[in-house]
């Protein structure tokens, strides 16, 4: 990446857009309606349960057939996002997360859901409400859930054992949480009861307890970054570095994950997608909802894949979509083998699912997931708030005055 | 009449061989960078289908201190001139001293150690940032680890100033000074040994030897090595991308992946464009005066 040049950088655009003036003439023949172009971000060890439900679907029945492409995650957006450009090579169907769909839907690049949903197969009724209620825009439904993921804990059982804690009890609230926090610190061991993120999951965990405390980032199109919940919150985490001491200071990427997986971090909150790594750690641990620490109600952060269908001049591939589409929502299992919990009530009240281990929990959580605020370009809104947290939880700055900065460059950003 | 087919003829080769370089030029960098130019004047979101023409409007967003586009931009451009700052001299010096180490070892092993020296040039950015992340790590990595042994306080490598200039700095140095240093082989066999053998004769010490010899020789060659290193550091983007995310804060957020966060993550290609026109000006500018101060430097001393 050292050599991406300037140029490189205009040169991407430009074959993203030439290849538009190319080639890809083909109309929608009756062989050609009834292949789906599917894609997919999917490059990490979920990426081979995928393509098992896909290629499962292929062997069920011979009339459609689908094409899946599995994009790198970190290159994914930028791929759909000059694919959408050029209009040319569309996937048929590609997987949008959650709080990206605003900023596609509002551009006139999606479908509404609404046309499968009228066709019987597909209905609203098959997924859970929060995860449709996630991709509906000025009040329609531009997704089709895959899966649910909102942010989990997870704590080692043999430091809970050492410490005199029972195993199998994750704490419940703000005040067992800091006890146990307490408790699991053994500072001669350099062993930490909570050590707290700075960046990389940071975000989530913010937005979890802000939630649990009744405030809410953004609201009838204001920022509320300096909220009194806002600034306890960022309090809440910042004592827990340099008051109680149950956290390291200075902890970089991934620090607070490389020292649960070495044993000297008690409790640590993640993604259920982390269940392959914590699964082949071969470590002891236990996973269940996040505790609510905020006091007012009990809330975690979430985000959803779901299934956008990209507006296509020809016309969209409808039939084969929605039986495409009918398949997954029935026959997600191997989706939840990747530790994901789907969001279709078909797989995640079947038995077979509530057999497993850490993936009833994930479902658990699903009736009070908190999505992001639907803010356009919030990936970009929320990291001035993400970085001036990032300087509190170092010790670099005041909350108060961070929280302040973070407000202003947010709203001389929408300016 | 003879010589002027020739002529002509040979012309016509040599074209011939600059042609698959000039059809690569154009296609890749001459019209990429001219389109990049026409976009930079159009308020250009990646998904809207019609892109207003606004003239030099994101230029002015880039220079007007109210606007949210100035900060970032001043703030990656500022951070991008620090690590040029920071990292060049340390390239360019550390490239010659390894250099003059390698040749003065004994023939076995001079090869071996060429190789050690340069084989991390070969490994890509992504393998180069684990790697250090996890020497670096505040609280599990082997550095910290060592000095705990030692009895001293751990070191906030990556999430402090400085240690997280130092620690890009360190990564990024360990990284590309291999190739500086063959580089500069190359040119110190290229020196005389006469003029080694004459000052020897003359009574001169190795030191003398060094600053009237050989430098001088070698001149030309760190010219190129300061031109291209610096361009080089100028488009640095993955060590801090991967091992700080441009923190603490932004306190190592450079121009480049503000850049790439307004292309591909904002989508506002035009104001992107911009930011790179600018920063490409920039680097330009800086080439030049590079090669205008050696040049009157040799003028002075000829």
């Amino acid at each position: 990446m050292k050599k991406l040049s300037v140029a490189g950088l205009v040169l991407m655009l430009i074959c993203g857009m030439l290849a538009g003036c190319s080639w890809q003439q083909t109309s929608a023949t009756g062989e050609d309606k009834n292949n789906v172009k599917l894609w997919v971000p999917f490059s990490g060890p979920d990426g081979p349960k995928f393509e098992e439900i896909v290629r499962s679907y292929n062997k069920s029945q011979k009339k459609y057939n689908v094409d899946l492409q599995i994009i790198p995650s970190s290159e994914y957006y930028k791929m759909v996002n000059l694919t959408l450009s050029s209009k040319n090579n569309l996937p048929d169907l590609m997987i949008m997360h959650a709080d990206r769909i605003v900023d596609y839907a509002t551009k006139d690049q999606l479908l509404k859901t609404s046309i499968l949903t009228k066709s019987k197969k597909i209905s609203a009724k098959d997924y859970h409400p929060k995860a449709l209620q996630a991709s509906k825009v000025n009040g329609s439904t531009y997704g089709i859930p895959l899966d649910i993921h909102p942010l989990m804990f997870y704590w080692n059982k043999d430091l809970f054992k050492k410490a005199g804690l029972d195993p199998n009890k994750p704490p419940k609230n703000a005040q067992e949480f800091r006890e146990y926090a307490k408790k699991l610190t053994v500072p001669e061991k350099s062993q930490y009861g909570f050590a707290v993120p700075t960046v990389g999951t940071q975000p989530f965990l913010f937005q979890t307890i802000l939630a649990q405390k009744g405030g809410k980032l953004y609201s009838d199109g204001h920022f509320n970054y300096t909220s009194k919940e806002a600034l306890n919150t960022l309090n809440f985490e910042r004592d827990l570095i340099y008051k109680d001491k149950v956290s390291p200071s200075g902890l970089a990427i991934d620090g607070d994950l490389k020292l649960f997986l070495q044993g000297k971090n008690a409790m640590h909150f993640n993604g259920p997608w982390m269940l392959a790594q914590f699964e082949d750690s071969g470590m002891n641990y236990g996973v269940a909802p996040v505790p609510q620490i905020g006091e007012k109600q009990q809330k975690v952060w979430a985000n959803s894949h779901n299934f956008v269908i990209p507006k296509k001049k020809e016309g969209e591939k409808l039939g084969a979509i929605t039986d495409f589409l009918n398949y997954v929502g029935n026959h997600g299992m191997a989706w939840a083998e990747s530790g994901q919990a789907p969001a279709s009530k078909a797989v995640y009240t079947s038995k077979a699912f509530q057999k497993l281990n850490q993936q009833p929990k994930v479902a658990e959580s699903f009736d009070f997931a908190e999505y992001p605020p639907q803010v356009e370009n919030w990936g970009q809104v929320s990291e001035f708030l993400n970085q001036e947290i990032n300087l509190v939880l170092l010790g670099k700055k005041d909350s108060k005055k961070a929280l302040k900065d973070a407000q202003r460059k947010a709203e001389q950003y929408l300016e | 009449m003879c010589v002027l087919q020739e002529t002509k003829f040979s012309k016509f080769t040599s074209f011939l061989f600059v042609l698959p370089y000039l059809v690569v030029f154009v296609a890749f960098l001459l019209i990429p960078l001219i389109f990049g130019a026409y976009i930079s004047f159009h308020d250009w979101d990646l998904l809207s289908s019609t892109h207003k023409f606004v003239g030099f409007g994101n230029y002015a967003k880039l220079f007007d201190p109210s606007t949210y586009f100035h900060s970032v931009f001043m703030n990656g451009l500022w951070n991008t001139i620090k690590f040029v700052i920071f990292s060049v001299p340390i390239l360019i010096v550390g490239g010659l001293l390894l250099a003059l180490l390698v040749q003065h070892l004994p023939d076995k092993l001079k090869g071996i150690f060429r190789s050690i020296f340069f084989i991390s040039y070969a490994i890509s950015v992504s393998v180069i940032a684990v790697l250090w992340l996890w020497l670096l790590d505040t609280n599990s990595g082997l550095f910290n680890h060592l000095l705990a042994k030692l009895g001293a306080a751990p070191v906030q490598w990556l999430t402090s100033m400085p240690y997280a200039w130092i620690s890009i700095v360190a990564a990024t140095v360990w990284w590309t000074v291999g190739f500086n240093m063959i580089i500069y082989i190359n040119a110190l066999n290229e020196v005389p040994d006469e003029l080694y053998e004459a000052g020897s004769v003359d009574g001169a010490t190795p030191w003398q030897k060094f600053w009237s010899i050989t430098l001088p020789s070698i001149r030309p060659v760190m010219v190129f090595t300061i031109v291209t290193s610096t361009i080089a550091s100028f488009n640095i983007y993955g060590q801090p991308y991967l091992m700080t995310r441009g923190g603490p804060g932004t306190s190592t957020k450079v121009l480049l992946m503000e850049i790439v966060d307004q292309a591909f993550v904002q989508r506002q290609l035009g104001i992107a464009s911009a930011m790179a026109i600018v920063m490409a000006i920039i680097m330009i500018v800086i080439s030049i005066i590079q090669f205008r101060l050696t040049r009157n430097n040799e003028g002075n001393e000829a």
